[in-house]
């Protein structure tokens, strides 16, 4: 079983206690008044597929609750790093 | 009326003793969540420190998350009211029901279906964690000794896979 470590908790945690939330850093639009057909498509549906490092977002469901950002390699699904909810793309 | 009532409990009230082992179900508790962006308002409010490293417990607080206790009292405690403070209590007493994992194998029995790390897991601790595919929420009072929360829809669950986990 992989061990992701928590942000939050500040701990190596087993696999099983998390739920993966998709990809991270994805902004809401500021004024969705104002958006194309084409924007809206890109914002809700569009989403990046890389083979290697991916930018991800995990919640702790079964531990302490809250969401954070992860940096996971898609080919080895080896954790690169976690930070919390907010702080800048690393 | 409420006199007339008769408690209820979704296990059985007798306890499994085993092999270095025994699980049983706790005396009934008061239980409230607490959630609260400033521990300190929480702290104003019960008039104790409150633990704010998540996983810790004091004097019957546990700390589950950066803004969220799990208080748990004997019977008949009253809680004052949050009114006025940016504080949210919930009483959630009847919620869960708590079983007593005690004895040299309990941390063994355990991890029959928790993937917790409890070698590193210490005395005073404590935790939202999952069994299987139940969640749960472990407190280790001492060594060998572990109380196990668990929503009382999955108890009757709970208890056949921990005493079934204890028999082998």
């Amino acid at each position: 079983m992989i061990l992701i470590h928590c942000p939050y908790c500040d701990e190596q945690r087993p696999e099983i206690e998390f739920a993966y939330a998709g990809q991270a850093h994805i902004a809401r639009p500021v004024d969705p008044d104002t958006y194309s057909d084409e924007e809206w498509e890109r914002f809700l549906f569009i989403r990046a597929n890389p083979r290697g490092r991916h930018h991800e977002r995990w919640r702790h469901s079964h531990g302490c609750g809250r969401f954070f950002n992860a940096v996971r390699d898609t080919v080895t699904d080896k954790f690169e790093t976690t930070y919390k909810a907010g702080e800048p793309r690393k | 009326m409420s006199d007339t009532l008769t408690r209820t409990e979704p296990v059985s009230s007798a306890p499994f003793v085993g092999e270095g082992i025994s699980i049983s179900l706790a005396v009934p508790m008061m239980r409230y969540s607490l959630r609260a962006r400033q521990p300190q308002a929480l702290e104003t409010l019960l008039g104790v420190k409150v633990p704010t490293k998540i996983g810790a417990m004091e004097e019957g607080i546990a700390c589950l998350g950066p803004d969220e206790w799990l208080l748990r009292e004997p019977i008949g405690s009253k809680l004052v009211s949050g009114a006025g403070l940016p504080v949210s209590i919930v009483d959630i007493s009847e919620r869960a029901i708590c079983l007593v994992v005690e004895g040299p194998r309990s941390a063994e029995i355990l991890n029959a279906g928790c993937p917790l790390d409890l070698d590193r897991f210490a005395v005073g601790r404590a935790t939202r964690t999952i069994f299987e595919t139940v969640e749960i929420v472990l407190l280790r009072l001492a060594e060998d000794r572990f109380h196990v929360e668990v929503w009382r829809s999955f108890a009757p669950w709970m208890w056949t896979a921990l005493t079934t986990a204890a028999r082998h």
